[in-house]
């Protein structure tokens, strides 16, 4: 068979992969407080107890707000470095990209004390406000790594195919670029809320006195005995993330495929 | 359909004054001085870096120029953008919108257009029944091959009824036949509609075949503006007549020089008279030589005697095309073996490697370079 | 008449591309840069109490430093701590994290390659893209949830222990698998796997194919044609993996406090502690400019090892 080794390898691998995530649903539903094997009968209770934690719900409601507010801000921010850099020749331009993907491969913990040293620093209290401006640097590569793809792929000569036609430059993008990135767009920003609504560290540094899911998450991993309703809640979370990803994944081939570009650079 | 502008025959559409464009320390184009007819098929050709695609896209207005003067049907265009410039353009890629239809790609450039939905849609239809696709305005834009793609974009420009349409390389990203194909069409729809082309191209022979007029260019400047025949056969330099059909030169002796006639010697034709018009005017680097194309020599076959000149010769190398037989031949006397072009009749010989011959030349065939 | 330069709908190119850029660099600038520079300059800071006192000083790097108190408007000493390379804690835990970094990255990179390999190699092109999202969405799925089930996994109840148990391969559960730096590799390798494969599909993606038929054709073995053809034309995405993997990992958090145990502890840990629990921020600042500044270290190191692969690689 066709690279047979290295096929039943990279299955494994997968496997690899899924463990944990194959694991979670299991303890979520298994009816004992302790997680461990063996297993000890079937039960919703986790995720009916998921419904009296008000503590919970105002974490969720921070985390919505955080993630819409930073999807939104890391996309607008995006499309405007995506397009310069996929457009224009312009000078520092590569000292100006490698700042702004920097945060791709810095440690997080490392952004988060600098950031909190200079909200500190300039005497601004610690709010969701401050969680947002740490997700949008986070968020920002992503949104331009998926971005680039869908502004590389559009050729320049469609805009100036406009001009030529008799429109001006704001009218040629609403006309002609914007319908052709729209489905980059919609990718970035269900790709940046994904990971705004997963991001601990920015939070557990910036969040002062609220609290964010995860930042939730990570405080109740102390209670052994809440660590089921954990569990559930994260079932729900992978299972929300896995469809946020799809869609995603579906948008951005779907960008791709309009602009005849190819479909394989994954997300990053 | 008739073009908002009078097309007689001499009117100048587009003027260039000593146009020069400089990408940083780049000097792209070097002192452009043209003129461009109402209603003529006008083409750039010219290796690529040659600046001619530069050049037409300072006409659509998507280059500024450093300095000099690009005029328009008598107004200059230094303040004018390209979205208000009386020009369309056919891309090379054809940027046709992938997100639209046919039609919405045609009908893109009628959006501020105050005619009646109606009246637009059969503006479309009609733009796109000219170009050889009627019925097909609901597909998508993505499904069409090379071909559809070059008509909507045509059809797009087309139904603006600009004063020039530009073509940047229109046909090279077709397969051999369907360019042959589209470089007819294109020259009757240009007949048809009376608009001024001009087409950017590196591939000689499609200039030839299409154009009223073509300015080569090499390296940022205009070395020869002619007809295609003028040319082909008076080439004004070695470059020129390189770059256009094959051109074989035989070292050549300037004996003299009067009133403009030159009388010249050269081993194999012996010494001979050449006029003016003969004469190019660019002067060369490697001495004097004498140019012709493969065709105007002819080999005399028993009993065939030539009606001006002959000379002998022997044949060294034999290609056979078919419909052709190229011969590579050594004139007497010369050591450079020339390349000759026979067309093949029935019932007459190839001849074979190392035959002798004699062949048949006029000197009115004959260009000098000096 | 001489006509200069005119503006046309483009502009110039340089100042339309710099106005786009804008709004994006100055956010990177006020929020990235400018905080980065702020935490070089705190770790030359003096430490008070709920203040940095502007007083220059190399202490909090090495020898001996002291926190400051206000006590009725006077500034007192109050504790003294050592400097980060005099510190002999946080010279285990940089040490620590650097070696788990690296073998970190010498696993999940060693690892990867057959996976990415596969994929660019043996899979059909219209079936890439599944695969490559089936192997980033773990990535994707809640981190901190992700750390715990490890520790579920690698604990005395998981399904490792439960199965070697049930099998009857061991009487006891194995311990020496959580709460130490096993753990910690582990958990990591699984975190940045995606990090790893996809920068090496990519370099193993541009390698035209004909490259490999012409290895052969000169009467190569599969072998010699994988490390004399391949693998130098994928090296510059093996090296971006390297790299893209080896620099968050030295300071990633959540999973040394989650299953690393007392053993396991990262130099993250340490940076978290001075800067929420003790309040020293000049301290912490030092000890995340240290480790940066080593990290960078090393990451030129190997560049420089690596740099015949990377000459004549720009675009």
């Amino acid at each position: 068979m066709k690279g047979g080794w290295f096929r039943g390898y990279t299955i494994f691998y997968l496997i690899f992969l899924y463990a944990p995530i194959v694991l979670l649903p299991i303890f979520a539903f298994n009816n004992a407080t302790t997680i461990a094997f063996p297993l000890n009968g079937f039960t919703t209770i986790w995720f009916s107890k998921l419904w009296d934690d008000p503590a919970l719900h105002q974490a969720l409601k921070n985390s919505l707000i955080i993630g819409c507010s930073a999807a939104v801000i890391s996309t607008c921010l995006g499309v405007f470095a995506s397009r310069a850099s996929s457009r224009y020749a312009f000078p520092f331009k590569t000292p100006l990209m490698g700042l702004i993907m920097l945060p791709l491969v810095m440690p997080d913990i490392i952004l988060a004390v600098a950031l909190l040293t200079v909200l500190l620093g300039i005497g601004m209290p610690l709010s969701l406000f401050t969680v947002i401006l740490g997700h949008v640097l986070v968020c920002t590569p992503f949104s331009i790594a998926i971005l680039s793809a869908a502004f590389q792929s559009l050729d320049q000569s469609l805009e100036e195919a406009a001009y030529d036609l008799g429109e001006t430059p704001i009218s040629a993008f609403r006309l002609v670029i914007l319908p052709l990135v729209l489905p980059g767009i919609i990718s970035s920003l269900l790709i940046t809320f994904t990971i705004s609504l997963d991001e601990f560290i920015m939070a557990f540094f910036l969040a002062g006195n609220e609290n964010t899911l995860p930042v939730y998450i990570f405080g109740q991993f102390r209670f052994p005995q809440n660590v089921p309703v954990i569990l559930a809640l994260g079932t729900i979370l992978v299972c929300l993330s896995i469809a946020l990803l799809a869609t995603a994944e579906y948008f951005r081939r779907r960008g791709l495929a309009k602009t005849g570009g190819k479909g394989t650079g994954g997300f990053l | 359909m008739t073009s908002e502008t009078s097309t007689a025959a001499d009117q100048t559409m587009i003027e260039f004054k000593d146009v020069h464009k400089y990408y940083g320390d780049y000097h792209a184009l070097r002192g452009i001085t043209a003129t461009i007819k109402a209603g003529e098929f006008f083409s750039l050709l010219g290796p690529s870096g040659c600046g001619k695609t530069t050049l037409l896209r300072t006409i659509a207005g998507f280059e500024g120029i450093s300095s000099g003067v690009v005029m328009i049907d008598g107004k200059d265009m230094a303040n004018v953008p390209a979205n208000v410039r009386p020009t369309n353009m056919v891309f090379q890629s054809y940027a046709i919108f992938p997100h639209l239809t046919v039609e919405q790609n045609v009908g893109f450039g009628l959006r501020k257009d105050p005619r009646s939905a109606a009246e637009k849609a059969k503006a479309v239809a009609e733009a796109l029944e000219m170009v050889g696709l009627k019925g097909y305005g609901a597909r998508a834009a993505h499904a069409l091959s090379g071909g559809q793609r070059q008509r909507v974009a045509l059809a797009r420009a087309l139904i603006l009824k600009p004063k020039v349409l530009l073509l940047d390389e229109p046909l090279s990203a077709l397969d051999k036949k369907m360019r042959e194909q589209m470089q007819m069409e294109l020259i009757k729809l240009q007949r048809q509609v009376g608009i001024t082309f001009i087409l950017v191209t590196h591939d000689q022979e499609e200039a030839l075949v299409m154009s009223d007029r073509i300015a080569v260019m090499f390296e940022g400047e205009i070395v020869q503006l002619a007809d295609p025949e003028t040319l082909y056969r008076r080439p004004n330099s070695r470059k020129v007549a390189d770059f256009i059909g094959t051109m074989n030169f035989l070292p050549a002796d300037i004996l003299s020089e009067v009133e403009g006639k030159v009388e010249v010697e050269a081993k194999g034709f012996g010494r001979l008279t050449l006029d003016a018009e003969q004469v190019s005017v660019a002067p060369g680097s490697s001495g004097a030589s004498i140019g012709f194309r493969p065709e105007t020599l002819t080999i005399l076959f028993d009993g065939q005697t030539a009606t001006d000149r002959e000379s002998k010769a022997e044949v060294v190398e034999v290609v056979y095309y078919g419909d052709m037989t190229y011969y590579d031949i050594k004139l007497e006397g010369t050591t450079e073996p020339m390349r000759l072009s026979m067309r093949n009749v029935f019932g007459r010989p190839v001849l074979d490697i190392g035959t002798q011959t004699r062949v048949a030349w006029s000197p009115g065939a004959l260009v000098l370079f000096r | 008449m001489q006509s200069k330069p005119k503006v046309r709908f483009r502009g110039s190119e340089a100042a339309n591309g710099l106005l786009m850029i804008s709004p994006t660099a100055i956010y990177a600038i006020l929020l990235l840069a400018a905080p980065l520079g702020m935490i070089l300059v705190y770790s030359f800071m003096t430490d008070g109490y709920l203040q940095i006192i502007p007083k220059f000083q190399l202490c909090n790097y090495f020898g001996e430093c002291h926190s400051y108190k206000d006590v009725n408007g006077v500034l007192t000493e109050s504790q003294t701590y050592k400097g980060v390379w005099s510190d002999p804690l946080a010279l285990t835990l940089m040490w620590r994290s650097l070696m788990i970094s690296m073998v970190v990255t010498a696993v999940t990179v060693l690892l990867a390659f057959p996976v990415a390999y596969y994929v660019s190699f043996y899979v059909a092109p219209s079936k890439k893209s599944l695969w490559l999202f089936l192997i980033t969405i773990p990535f994707w799925t809640s981190y901190l949830i992700r750390v715990f089930l490890w520790k579920v996994i690698l604990g005395t109840g998981g399904p490792i222990n439960f199965g070697l148990l049930e099998i009857g391969l061991i009487q006891e559960p194995i311990t020496w698998l959580l709460y130490n730096v096993n753990s910690v590799v582990i958990t990591l390798a699984h975190a940045y796997a995606p990090f790893a494969i996809l920068p090496i599909f990519v370099s193993l993606e541009k390698i035209d194919r004909s490259f490999l038929e012409a290895g052969r054709d000169l009467g190569e073995s599969p072998f010699m044609t994988f490390w004399r053809v391949t693998l130098p034309l994928a090296m510059p995405g093996v090296i971006s993996s390297v790299l893209i993997v080896f620099i968050p990992t030295i300071g990633d958090y959540v999973t040394p406090s989650l299953v690393g145990g007392p053993e396991g502890k990262m130099v993250a840990n340490l940076v978290e502690l001075n800067y929420k629990k003790l309040d020293n921020y000049p301290l912490g600042s030092a000890l995340a400019v240290s480790s940066m500044a080593l990290v960078m270290a090393v990451s030129l190191l190997f560049l420089f090892l690596n740099r015949r692969f990377l000459r004549g690689n720009k675009r």
